[in-house]
């Protein structure tokens, strides 16, 4: 890292002017003053550059994207809120400086509007005084779709949580004079990204970072989790809070980074369940009941019985736990609604409704289309004004009309006339600038500061000193939060010479580490992670077999193969209970690719490792990075084989080398993972799956009605498939039969691969999962499927003679035993998974 | 005026079986008849198998009486069984429509901030809803029927007719997510369709509707006897006049209901109450059986 020079310039030039740094035209800039000089709290900033001389800003750049990268932060602004994908923001470590005098003014508006909004939600949702006394039109309110009827019976106040944390968007306009362009209260994105920025910056600029007094931002997350906290239903000495997050696949989300920055549990809606007027978290050691939650998701998705919307990740019945008082929820579900700029017309009549006082901050100056005056001055303006729904701000995109054309101005008036009360028109702001590094250069780019607040009923609004400032790339004046552009941090200057403060160090101090809690979520896609590594690597060697005969033969008999390939394909089918998948397609050929490339095929290798990859998605976190690799290498190289287009007869090396690496994912896991409840259902996946796929296939074997030199073939391939021919040959030295590949696969006590030994380590790995709360322990299960097998193993006699009625006996036996084994995993998954209690 | 009165006995039952296993189920439920002047209710229960865990009563947002219930455990039949016994009375001839303000008067506008008798925003009723949007259709479909100056419960009155004529009554093409604009595409649908029509309709032109569910008593043929179950749940719409309140309507039937309409609930439109939903955890899929009762005591 460059080192960092903030001492006094000895050059009578003030810096900035050395730097060649100015407002635009007709633009006000936050570093300068109206006559042209250094506002205050930025000269620190343009002497440090100016000293460190050319060079030094790619070199700040370049260090701040280092440590990002480091810390494993794509910079994402995941964006739920505004209904997108996630999107790249850049960071520029310039910060935007403000001095905490000018912060102050910032602060009380904010508090004031935290205060108002929060009465205006009360009211919305309770005695909707604002309709009755006609402050606002009923549509406005009724209309919105983020109006939630269901929680109409339950206004926030009291133990019902109102605003939780909430985003302003503030710009500035020529004047100087700050304004609200957006206010956020759903599920504002930000505020992880904010403490990600104050924490690269800080590591880039220390000193300035010192010299300037910034504020710190750490006491803001202690007093909302203590907020969070407090507001528990019960009075219990560990309030469970956890943060619900629907991205929770994603590590890199902003949430994931605050949940394990704040040491506060992270769950996805999958993970809870409503009963009896509670949320629990379904854990592998049983339900646990949560206190708090911290919603990252829009409210009317919240509920999925009571929600409006369909399809969404919800949680049923939370919104019942609600009315009884089982959960807390932050924030309050219908705080969508809020969002609309519908109100802004009638805020300065709402402030003083609500509050008996002058709005300090201004909303943009808004005009609702609903009302005819109102409608005329839209249209009669429509190319300088900024049109926005007041509905769902996902619903429609803005529209600017000064980048419109005619046609384009034609077509939004239409759209606003077809549906006046849908719309308002917003003056557009030329908003200030702030100096933004352009390679070597300061060069001065609008910005709009995304602040953070929430609150609460006792203290009153609190804010973060600082926020998320949010740079447009190019010269333009408008910023939408859907374009890509560049984020920075924002520094408060006391101008004082502060202590260090890290917040790591504060919430050490103050908050408990998050409890010890696997999700059930995570303990079942282990379980499936280790039931589809093993279907892959079966079919792999079905696979691998088939292409055998076709490119070396089994003999030389071009009828014989084709039937030996035509058994295996349909063995490979029975195995995977789909028979009826390979009747539809005819030619050989097209059934081979069944097997190894299409997608849709449930006995196919693709189907298999499409499952794998979500499961391991899934349980990402529970991975050593060389898992990772060797997972990633073995979904890679087959995808990399079908996108060659060589063809079938090219994949066998493939087929090694996927075979190799999935070996590779299942031997790390054993040896690196912690042998805790999640490792032992990764393990008992596997071996559940493999004693499923043997007496699948030794059914099979059993019921091929093959005889002579073909069942024989057939006997080798089964062993082939269960990698077990050298094992075979050492203990038999004798070509493959059917009696001795049972013996083998079944009951030898001696290899570890046989259903036996399979079930004897199913048996103690099952024993290392908790007892279940409302079942019989999934050992106790195995026990007489045990005995069964035992009795069966007692029957195989190689000097006995073998009859072909034998063959329908020993396949029964294998057809209760499969049908145990599923008995077996649908008890894991009601004791373990979704916690069902017995009928 | 004569009065018409009748006593029914009111049997719906909603069975969902499932081909796999299902171990927790979440529900919310709509099932008991509202009362009003026409309507006493003398007794109602609901029946559910597996018993719930948790059950809760309460209000929904229009006054509706609503039930959450849980259902925790293992099962693959859930069988719902609400029954009622209830008085109708109604006027032997439906009233005259009352003569109101023509559709195009532009005293219509304001119509959304004003309440009904029962403290209801008009707005609740007057915009789009989910089952009910605004589609360019439907300007499409009312335009014959707008002739400047009409009187606007004529223009219901003549929607309803012409529902019922150029649209077939089909069991089986439509669900609860086919949309308006398909069913004026195929003209074909239930009656929840032909309500939602109805009400997009004079939403379009500012007339505040909203949706009842409810049962239907049917009359068998002459000299047949009345098949178990072969009632149905049933659905129609209320039209708001600032003269006399809500007016019934069935387009399904092309009538104003009588005592042989029973009605469960109001809202927006069928999501607001549906008559029972329910969330599933388990796998397989589920098959639903409905059976509706109406008989007279």
């Amino acid at each position: 890292m460059p080192s960092e020079i903030v001492d006094p310039p000895s050059s009578a030039v003030p810096p900035m002017q050395r730097l060649g740094y100015g407002a635009l035209a007709d633009r006000r800039d936050e570093a300068v003053r109206l006559d042209g000089g250094t506002e205050l709290e930025w000269e620190a900033l343009f002497e440090s550059v100016a000293r460190h001389g050319p060079g030094v800003l790619p070199e700040w750049r370049a260090v701040a994207s280092r440590i990002s990268r480091e810390r494993g932060l794509a910079y994402r602004s995941a964006s739920v809120e505004e209904g997108g994908g996630s999107e790249g923001w850049s960071l520029d470590p310039i910060p935007w400086i403000i001095s905490a005098t000018r912060w102050e003014q910032v602060e009380t508006g904010l508090r004031q509007r935290l205060a108002l909004y929060d009465a205006m939600l009360k009211d919305v949702y309770g005695a909707r005084t604002l309709l009755r006394e006609r402050i606002v039109p009923a549509e406005i309110v009724l209309g919105h779709p983020g109006y939630l009827r269901a929680l109409c019976e339950l206004p926030p106040g009291g133990p019902v949580m109102g605003l939780g944390m909430s985003a302003f968007d503030l710009a500035k306009d020529s004047s100087g004079s700050p304004f609200v362009v957006n206010d956020r209260f759903d599920c504002p994105f930000g505020l992880g990204q904010a403490l990600e920025n104050r924490t690269v910056v800080n590591q880039v600029l220390p000193r300035l970072f010192r010299r300037c007094g910034v504020q710190r931002i750490g006491q803001f997350f202690i007093d909302w989790f203590d907020f969070l906290q407090r507001r528990a239903p019960e009075a219990s000495e560990l309030p469970l809070v956890a943060i619900l997050d629907p991205s929770g696949e994603q590590d890199d989300s902003e949430m994931g980074f605050l949940a394990n920055y704040c040491g506060i549990l992270r769950v996805h809606p999958s993970d809870l369940t409503v009963r009896e007027g509670r949320v629990w978290i379904k854990a592998l050691r049983g339900l646990v009941p949560v206190d708090v939650l911290w919603k990252t998701m829009p409210g009317k998705d919240l509920d999925s019985l009571e929600s409006e919307s369909r399809g969404q990740p919800g949680v049923a019945g939370i919104f019942e736990s609600m009315r009884t008082g089982g959960v807390a929820v932050a924030s309050y579900p219908g705080t969508a609604l809020l969002q609309s700029p519908g109100f802004y017309p009638y805020l300065e009549a709402l402030c003083r409704h609500y509050l008996g006082e002058d709005l300090h901050i201004p909303p943009v100056a808004t005009w609702w289309c609903g009302e005819d005056p109102a409608l005329v001055y839209v249209l009669e303006n429509l190319p300088s004004m900024v049109v926005k729904s007041v509905g769902e701000h996902r619903a429609f995109e803005t529209q600017y009309g000064r980048r419109l054309s005619q046609e384009g101005l034609a077509a939004l008036r239409e759209r606003i006339l077809s549906n006046p009360r849908g719309f308002v028109g917003q003056e557009e702001l030329t908003i200030t600038t702030v100096p933004t590094s352009r390679s070597d250069l300061l060069v001065p780019r609008g910005a709009v500061l995304r602040a953070f607040g929430f609150f609460d009923d006792d203290n009153g609004g609190r804010i973060l000193p600082g926020g998320l400032a949010r740079v447009s790339t190019a010269e333009g004046v408008v910023i939408s939060t859907r374009e890509t552009g560049e984020s920075k941090d924002v520094w408060v200057c006391s101008g004082i010479d502060l202590e260090p403060f890290s917040i790591s160090s504060v919430v050490e101090r103050s908050l408990p580490s998050p409890p010890d809690i696997i999700p059930s979520r995570a303990g079942e896609n282990l379980y499936w992670v280790g039931r589809y590594a093993e279907r892959a690597q079966v079919t792999a060697r079905f696979a691998a077999r088939i292409l055998d005969g076709r490119s070396r033969g089994f003999s030389r008999d071009a009828e014989f193969e084709a039937a030996h390939e035509e058994c295996l394909l349909r063995g490979l089918f029975e195995v995977f209970e789909c028979p009826a998948e390979l009747e539809k397609v005819v030619d050989a050929d097209a059934r081979l690719n069944l097997v190894l490339s299409e997608s849709g095929c449930p006995a196919g290798l693709v189907w298999h490792l499409q499952a794998l990859r979500f499961a391991s998605n899934v349980t990402r976190e529970s991975w050593s990075p060389a898992s990772v690799r060797a997972i990633e290498a073995s979904l890679g190289c087959w995808e990399r084989a079908l996108a060659s287009g060589e063809g079938p007869f090219s994949y066998a090396i493939h087929l090694e080398e996927l075979q190799l690496n999935l070996a590779a994912f299942l031997g790390l896991n054993l040896d690196s993972m912690t042998r805790d409840e999640g490792w032992a259902l990764l393990d008992a996946g596997r071996r559940l799956e493999r004693a499923t796929l043997i007496c699948g296939l030794l059914r099979f074997l059993l019921l091929s009605e093959e005889g002579g030199d073909r069942l024989t073939l057939l006997n080798e391939s089964v062993l082939s498939i269960l990698d077990s021919v050298r094992t075979y040959q050492r203990r038999y030295h004798d070509a493959p039969a059917t009696v001795k590949t049972l013996l083998l696969v079944i009951g030898d006590p001696d290899y570890p691969r046989s259903l036996s030994q399979i079930f004897a380590r199913l048996g103690e790995v099952l024993a290392k999962l908790p007892p279940p709360a409302h079942h019989a322990p999934p050992a106790e299960r195995l026990g007489p499927l045990v005995a069964k097998l035992d009795r069966f193993v007692e029957t195989l006699d190689l000097n006995l003679a073998w009859p072909q009625s034998r063959n329908r006996e020993a396949a029964a036996f294998l057809e209760t035993a499969r049908d145990d084994l599923a008995a077996l995993s649908d008890h894991l998954t009601i004791s373990y998974f979704s916690h069902a209690f017995e009928a | 005026m004569s009065v018409e009165e009748c006593r029914y006995r009111l049997r719906h039952l909603t069975a969902y079986r499932y081909s796999g296993r299902t171990d927790v189920c979440h529900s919310l439920a709509h099932l008991r008849p509202r009362e009003s002047a026409g309507q006493e209710l003398l007794s109602h229960r609901v029946d559910i198998s597996p018993r719930p865990r948790f059950e809760a009563d309460r209000k929904d947002y229009f006054k509706n009486d609503t039930l959450y219930f849980e259902i925790l455990g293992s099962h693959d039949l859930l069988e719902v069984v609400s029954t009622a016994t209830l008085i109708r009375t109604e006027p032997a001839e439906a009233p005259p429509l009352p003569a109101t303000a023509p559709w195009d008067d532009a005293g219509c506008r304001g119509l959304a901030r004003e309440i009904d008798e029962d403290g209801f925003y008009l707005a609740n009723f007057l915009l789009p809803s989910r089952a009910c949007p605004d589609h360019p259709a439907i300007a499409a479909f009312l335009a014959p029927s707008l002739v400047p100056g009409r009187d606007r419960m004529e223009l219901a009155c003549e929607i309803m007719e012409r529902i019922f004529e150029e649209f077939t009554y089909l069991p089986g093409v439509t669900d609860t997510s086919t949309s308006i604009a398909t069913v004026l595409k195929t003209r074909q649908g239930v009656c929840q369709d032909f309500a939602h029509l109805m009400i997009a309709a004079l939403r379009h032109l500012g007339i505040p509707v909203r949706y009842v569910s409810g049962y239907l008593e049917t009359i068998p043929p002459p000299g047949k006897k009345k098949l178990q179950g072969a009632d149905a749940s049933h659905a129609w719409v209320e039209v708001w006049s600032a003269e006399t309140g809500w007016i019934p309507f069935d387009p399904t039937n092309k009538l104003r209901p009588s005592v042989r309409h029973i009605k469960v609930a109001h809202g927006r439109d069928y999501f607001d109450v549906q008559p029972l939903k329910g969330l599933f955890v388990g796998t397989g899929r589920q098959k639903l059986v409905v059976e509706v009762d109406v008989e007279r005591i």
